[in-house]
């Protein structure tokens, strides 16, 4: 669904709703503004025949009514032949002849007698010809209309540019809002309640998510500075153990797993930290690095480990890529990928590491399918099956979004592509 | 050797003493600072392992004492906090290496043998056992003054082993040893396996004798 913003919202129902009371209102404007005017017209028209019976009548002999009634357009005297007895008021129309078209008129027809004799007095008015009428309502009600919507569309225009721009601006700090980059938020202050309410509520909201983001962070670290020392004692006790010579194979065995697994704790204790290091900014700014010479360097390494498990490496295509980089991180997310694709191989199976002008991307095959690329960057998100650790991408994660790449996964063909985009 | 332990950890610097002793090192402890400070003046030491986190202060303040004094000493600094500022800071005061906790005592046994062959024996770097020369300068083995070529992992390993002779020193701490700072490494004690084949392969046929014996399931020992 498009998204509409508020104040177009608005905009469109305050139109809607001008449209349809200016549609309603302007019959019924047509029909009072009729009324009144045939009200004025029947008044005149009475008002005339008073004025007659008042001023006329009395000195009025019938021999004058052919006189009178050919000086006067609009009033006539005519003999009641039709012996009409009250008065009455209706519309007739009459055809001009020099205008083409039938004018509309409001009759007065009154009995009156002169000289002992039944007359009819007639009244003409010209009424408005109600095309007319209509036509210049119209043309009224367009202007009105036309006037409230460009004066609507230019007052959204000017709210939207300043009522609401602390709102635009908060949501704008907002979205640039980083948890994990410790930079504090600093709402403009708005004189409008609402405006000030939202920031007030939205600030406090990201403190509280960043102390206890901070909160977590610092446990994670000190948890793991707290587990080296007893590490370190296990691992030395273990080492001594392991030197009162002759122990039996299956004491030997259990020493060597206990060791394994020792390795494993003190790994996972290690990264930990490298991930709240690389949290804390602890891991200096970046210098001019070659890419290619990082993963030659590495690839010989991992090309020995691969070849006693079978697998072939294949790093033919390295261009040249230099990059601006944290050296250390840099080695260590290149090699968590080559150590991914080693582990997580099939036995003959092939790793592929080609590196282009800002892309390295890295191939394993592997029996297992397709993973969740939503989760496979979350910490733990795989079960350490292979002796991995469970935080190999999420580190490897940290330092592309810490540099600014990008980390990308495709499954193709039981083929696993890890791509790094810098 | 003399070696002086500064760790207030008491079970690790008893394992470490016991290590270490059994490679023919006289030992001692001290657990804070202000020991330390008074052994250091009193005595020479050819290898001291500093911890830097210590109850009463920071253990840096020590080797700034050490070095100011002029001495001699060798030190390697073994922390817990494992961050490159404090190794940049360690070797800038003057210490000779660094090692993050938690570590393989056959780790540590092969790096204080190095150091004390740095200090000791100024120009020709040698370790002789029996027919083996290992030309630690020069990077060279040979059997009966016979030259030994070996590629660079193999050396790596004869050499830890040889430092650590007499010890049983575990797979795991070989395959750390030899993948150096990628040591998130693959447990894959194949990889160890095939170089230590290799190794003994190339000793037996210069005739050397078989010093490597197996030790079943853990790891490997050089005869003594």
């Amino acid at each position: 669904m498009s998204k509409k913003k508020l104040l177009d919202k608005t905009l469109q129902i305050y139109l809607l709703f001008s449209v349809i009371v200016l549609l309603i209102s302007a019959p019924l404007f047509y029909f009072l503004a009729n009324e009144i005017f045939i009200d004025d017209a029947d008044e005149t028209l009475q008002l005339r025949r008073n004025e007659f019976v008042a001023y006329h009548l009395p000195s009025l002999k019938s021999t004058d009514v052919s006189l009178w009634n050919a000086f006067n357009r609009d009033d006539k005297i005519e003999e009641n032949k039709s012996k009409i007895i009250r008065d009455s008021i209706f519309y007739q129309f009459h055809f001009d002849s020099l205008a083409n078209e039938n004018e509309p008129y409001r009759v007065l027809i009154s009995p009156l007698t002169i000289e002992k004799k039944p007359y009819l007095f007639i009244a003409h008015i010209n009424l408005i010809e109600s095309d007319d009428m209509i036509k210049g309502i119209a043309l009224l009600f367009v202007l009105i209309l036309s006037t409230l919507l460009t004066g609507l569309y230019f007052i959204t225009k000017y709210l939207s540019a300043h009522l609401w721009k602390p709102f635009y601006s908060t949501v704008e700090k907002v979205e640039r809002f980083e948890l994990d980059k410790n930079i504090e938020v600093d709402f403009a202050s708005s004189n409008i309640e609402e405006f000030s309410r939202l920031n007030q509520s939205v600030g406090k909201l990201l403190e509280r998510n960043t102390k206890s983001y901070n909160n977590q962070k610092e446990f994670i670290e000190n948890a793991s500075h707290e587990l080296q020392t007893p590490l370190a004692i296990f691992q030395a006790k273990l080492d001594t153990l392991a030197q009162q010579l002759p122990f039996t194979d299956a004491i030997g065995k259990t020493l060597s797993d206990m060791n394994d697994s020792l390795t494993r704790l003190a790994r996972i204790n290690k990264n930990l930290l490298l991930l709240s290091k690389i949290d804390n900014n602890q891991f200096a700014a970046g210098e001019e690095i070659s890419v290619r010479e990082v993963v030659q360097k590495q690839i010989t390494f991992f090309s020995e480990q691969a070849e006693t498990m079978s697998i072939t490496v294949d790093a033919k295509d390295l261009s040249t890529c230099t990059i601006k980089a944290n050296p250390t991180l840099l080695e260590i997310a290149i090699s968590n990928l080559l150590l991914n694709a080693v582990r997580h191989n099939q036995v003959n199976g092939s790793v592929e590491i080609k590196l282009g002008q800002n892309k390295l991307s890295v191939a394993n095959t592997g029996d297992s399918p397709a993973l969740d690329e939503k989760k496979i960057f979350q910490r733990f998100s795989l079960p350490g099956s292979n002796g991995g650790n469970g935080l190999g991408l999420a580190i490897v994660k940290k330092i592309s979004d810490l540099h600014g790449w990008s980390i990308k996964y495709a499954h193709e063909n039981k083929v696993h592509i890890f791509m790094l985009i810098f | 050797m003399k070696l002086l332990v500064i760790e207030d950890g008491k079970q690790l610097a008893e394992s470490i003493v016991e290590y270490l002793k059994g490679e023919g090192h006289q030992c001692e402890v001290a657990a804070t600072v202000q020991a330390s400070m008074e052994k250091i003046m009193l005595y020479e030491y050819d290898c001291i392992l500093l911890d830097i986190s210590l109850s009463d202060g920071n253990g840096l303040t020590v080797l700034d004492r050490l070095k100011s004094k002029g001495k001699t000493d060798g030190v390697i600094i073994i922390s817990a906090h494992d961050s490159l500022d404090d190794r940049i800071q360690g070797l800038k005061l003057g210490a000779d290496d660094y090692l993050a906790k938690p570590f393989h005592l056959a780790e540590l046994g092969a790096r204080v043998e190095a150091l004390i062959r740095r200090k000791n024996f100024q120009g020709s770097n040698k370790m002789v056992f029996n027919e083996l020369t290992i030309d630690v300068s020069a990077q060279k083995v040979s059997v009966h003054e016979n030259p030994l070529p070996l590629t660079r992992k193999e050396y790596d390993l004869l050499l830890f082993l040889v430092s650590n002779k007499g010890k049983v020193v575990s797979k795991n701490s070989i395959a750390e040893h030899l993948s150096g700072d990628m040591a998130d490494m693959l447990d894959n004690h194949g990889f160890v396996y095939a170089h230590i084949k290799n190794l003994k392969k190339k000793l037996s046929e210069s005739g050397c004798n078989d010093y490597i014996k197996t030790i079943y399931g853990f790891g490997y020992q050089w005869e003594v």
